[in-house]
């Protein structure tokens, strides 16, 4: 293919992989539900070759989806059967540590934790911490606004990135500042899928490591209450570093994995980790634990050291994996709803599980209202994954109709884009389609992925209409 | 598809003369109570003053929804019968509209330790320059589905769209107190800089007529018990948020936003968000990328790349295509 064979005068064999065995770990990411072999994928290792790629990409007029570490959990760096897959993995190098301005400077594909591990001498780290943090890249989490246990406290991607640079499909560089004037593009290319830009590179704020943090672990006979005790904490004004919890199943699931002493008889189990001075640490968590008992907890338990505190987290830490263990596969969701909904929608929640046969765990970033609920199921069973994603589908409409949103942090990708009907209108989709326009006039980066076209919410509005019965069932969709 | 939204008559109102506006050719000046902008007496005027009041407000979700014409100093009000506040501390120019502060993307002293308006900000309602009426974000703390428009606003200056309401998070009110220490310039920012990387919970921190003045917030160590450092006032960082010093006629002020260990720049009066802004007085405009001219009004800096540019003018023909609304 001509495509291929221009990259071929820009990249090395082994930076350019052509086969079906080399491409194999590209055809997903971690939606593994969704597959697809790739034309090719690219990995550059500078900048000058990002830029080529993308101009023989345009020249040739061949879709390019640009991947970090494809630990996406929307299908964001899905590959197109007649695209090429950009990796950016080689572009690893911090490329600056400012103690004292507290930023560093990265490539995209340096993994989130490393920026920590490489500050953590001066006293610094970076906020931001999927638990992906091991493998996700920085680039990944610009493209997705990627938040953390933390960032309730400390922000999202967004509100830790100073500065990027991205490359445009004609190879061209654009600096995006905090110090810029006007509308506010650096904000825009937060969360953006790689739909507007490749981005080349990011400038981190680092914080000073808090002085102490203890975490307060209660227990609760209702998933309402438990809920209700979320609020209260808020409400007092106490901005814990993370907020946190779990239902029965999780607790159990993550006792039988972590062994670290949880309630397995409770409904429900907070875990609200203060931060900051000593001072303000020792303050904090006393009134915590005092409002906790007065929310209705049975049972309360303080860190009283830095082992203790490790232990407690260690069990929500793993309780992904550790309900994994209990079904062949499982379904994460993502919405987001106000606090005040919580227990309404876990309860809704447990009724469609119900309806649908299939169980949930709920392990999820309480504090602000982000829900991650794990359906289980068996891909093995004819059509078991229709049946979850409908189920996810109802969840997702549930979380739009309490004022809430499709999704906090791991992006609408190829997953939510029917999801997206449901939250947008027309206009505003039209702007999103004019956005990506404005920044890409190919077309050419990721298409197909983070906003639906309307032709798509038409025949979704027109599907609804005729109570199931699918319009054009001939067509695909994903 | 989702249902239809509450419109209310003044929104209506305004949809129906932007769209209007379209179909005479008239170009339309938005404006708050004009503490921030000057009249143009060449184009039609749209003013949000009098659009006020809190939309919802649920403290415990730590966030408001307000109309845009709503003055800063009401809405700090309210926050504070709830020990709540604004995180980003805007300026208040004297009846300042929320609307305006968001559009012209002003934070004050907090900004490096919490963030900037943008970062607050979760949701808006607007009118695009077609007269349609959108809404965009929400009032979740997290949400990336689609593309984030409405911190992208933040700056547009009403060049893009009239936006109509606005969803803020809210954070506690804290205790805080502040204090000052006689030092150079360069001693200054660097002592800054050097505090602001350690566990001391600091949330302003400048110099000013030769000291360095700093805010805690919390619990904290006392500080007086540092050599040469006594309590003032919380009330500096009002005096100084909005910065309006007296200068000569012909001195003009420059506000430089700059590395925030950059050293001492010439003719700087006063040094702002813990270094990262430094303001200048001088006759000839400050040799440095990031400097803006400030007056009354605020002069844009039109120094971006051609393909910033471009990028900037076509999603302004994306939110108005027929440039309806007056540029800044
Ligand atoms: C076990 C597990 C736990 C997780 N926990 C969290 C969590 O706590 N919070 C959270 O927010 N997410 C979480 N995620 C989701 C995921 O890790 C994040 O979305 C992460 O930011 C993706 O980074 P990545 O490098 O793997 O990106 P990829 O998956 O490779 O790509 C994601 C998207 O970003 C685009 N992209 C990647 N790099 C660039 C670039 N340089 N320029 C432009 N576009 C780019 C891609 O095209 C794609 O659309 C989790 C995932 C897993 C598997």
């Amino acid at each position: 293919m001509e495509v291929i064979n221009a990259l071929k005068q820009v990249l090395s064999a082994e930076s350019l992989l052509t086969s079906d065995e080399a491409c194999r770990p590209f055809e997903c990411d971690a939606l593994s539900a969704y597959r697809e072999r790739p034309l090719a994928v690219a990995l550059p290792s500078d900048v000058e070759q990002v830029k080529a790629v993308l101009r023989i990409c345009k020249q040739y007029q061949v879709p390019v989806i640009t991947r970090g570490s494809g630990t996406g959990l929307a299908g964001g760096s899905l590959p197109l059967k007649d695209g090429i897959v950009l990796g950016l993995s080689k572009l690893n190098k911090i490329l600056k540590i400012d103690p004292l301005q507290r930023i560093a400077i990265v490539q995209p594909g340096v993994r989130n934790i490393v920026v920590s591990e490489a500050v953590a001498d001066y006293g610094l780290y970076y906020a931001p911490d999927p638990s992906s943090q091991i493998a996700c890249s920085i680039g990944g989490n610009v493209a997705e606004n990627s938040g953390g246990v933390h960032c309730l406290k400390y922000g999202l991607t967004v509100h830790n990135v100073t500065s990027i640079k991205i490359v445009d499909m004609d190879g061209t560089e654009s600096v995006f500042d905090e110090k810029d004037d006007g509308i506010d593009l650096l904000a825009l290319m937060n969360g953006s899928e790689g739909l507007l830009g490749v981005i080349v590179e990011i400038k981190l704020k680092l914080l000073p490591k808090p002085e102490a943090a203890q975490v307060v672990m209660a227990a609760f006979h209702s998933v309402g209450a438990c809920a209700d005790a979320v609020t209260r904490v808020l409400e007092q004004g106490i901005i814990p570093a993370g907020l946190e919890m779990m239902d029965k199943f999780s607790i159990m699931a993550a006792e039988a994995f972590a062994k670290v002493g949880y309630p397995t008889e409770a409904e429900a189990l907070l875990l609200c980790e203060v931060d900051g001075s000593h001072d303000q640490v020792q303050v904090d968590a006393k009134r915590v634990a005092d409002i906790l008992t007065q929310a209705g907890a049975y049972q309360i338990q303080l860190s009283q050291n830095e082992a203790q505190r490790i232990a407690l987290w260690k069990g929500r830490k793993n309780a992904f994996p550790a309900v994994g263990r209990f079904s062949p596969d499982y379904y994460c969701m993502d919405g987001t709803i106000p606090r005040s909904q919580l227990a309404y929608v876990l309860e809704e929640i447990a009724k469609l599980s119900d309806k649908y046969g299939l169980k949930v765990a709920n392990v999820f970033h309480a504090g602000d209202g982000n829900l991650h609920p794990l359906i289980m199921y068996d891909a093995n069973k004819p059509g078991e994954l229709a049946t979850t994603e409908a189920f996810g589908g109802e969840i997702l409409k549930l979380c739009v109709d309490v004022g809430g949103t499709i999704t906090g942090e791991h992006g609408v990708g190829v997953e939510k884009l029917n999801a997206m009907c449901h939250q947008y209108h027309t206009p505003e989709l039209e702007i999103f389609h004019g956005i990506k326009a404005v920044f890409d006039d190919t077309g050419l980066l990721n298409p197909g992925k983070a906003v639906p076209t309307l032709h798509r919410c038409a025949e979704l509005g027109h599907m609804h209409v005729h109570h199931g019965q699918l319009a054009h069932p001939h067509l695909e969709r994903f | 598809m989702p249902q239809h939204k509450n419109i209310d008559n003044q929104v209506m109102r305004w949809c129906e003369q932007i769209k209007q506006a379209q179909v005479d050719q008239q170009i339309i000046q938005i404006s708050g109570h004009h503490s921030k902008v000057l009249r143009d007496a060449a184009t039609e005027s749209l003013s949000t003053a009098g659009y006020e009041g809190i939309v919802s407000y649920e403290p415990a979700e730590l966030v408001i929804t307000v109309k845009a014409g709503t003055k800063l100093s009401e809405l700090k009000a309210v926050l504070a019968q709830h020990k709540q506040m604004l995180g980003f501390e805007p300026p208040d120019y004297g009846d300042s509209t929320i609307g305006g502060t968001y559009a012209c993307a002003l934070t004050g002293p907090s900004r490096p330790f919490r963030g900037s308006l943008r970062d607050f900000v979760l949701g808006t309602k607007l009118i695009d320059g077609q007269g349609r009426y959108l809404s965009f974000g929400g009032r979740m703390i997290k949400n990336v589905a689609g593309y984030d428009v409405s911190r992208m606003l933040v700056g547009s200056k009403g060049s893009m769209a009239l936006v109509t309401e606005l969803s803020l998070r809210v954070i506690p009110l804290m205790e805080e107190r502040s204090y000052q220490m006689e030092m150079s310039e360069n001693e200054a920012i660097l002592l800054m800089n050097q505090m602001a990387g350690t566990s001391l919970p600091l949330s302003a921190a400048a110099y000013y007529e030769g000291k360095f003045i700093y805010r805690v917030a919390g619990a904290h160590p006392l500080q007086t018990n540092r050599v040469g450092v006594t309590e003032i006032d919380n009330d500096i960082w009002v005096r100084l948020n909005p910065f309006r010093p007296q200068l000569p006629p012909d001195v003009k002020l420059w506000r430089l936003d700059v590395e925030s260990t950059t050293p001492a720049i010439e003719n700087t009066i006063a040094v702002g968000s813990c270094g990262m802004r430094r303001w200048v007085a001088s006759k000839d405009k400050p040799n440095h990328p990031y400097t803006t001219l400030w007056q009354a009004y605020f002069a844009p800096r039109h120094n971006d790349t051609p393909r910033v540019a471009h990028l900037k003018n076509g999603l302004r023909d994306v939110f108005d295509p027929h440039h309806i609304f007056k540029q800044m």
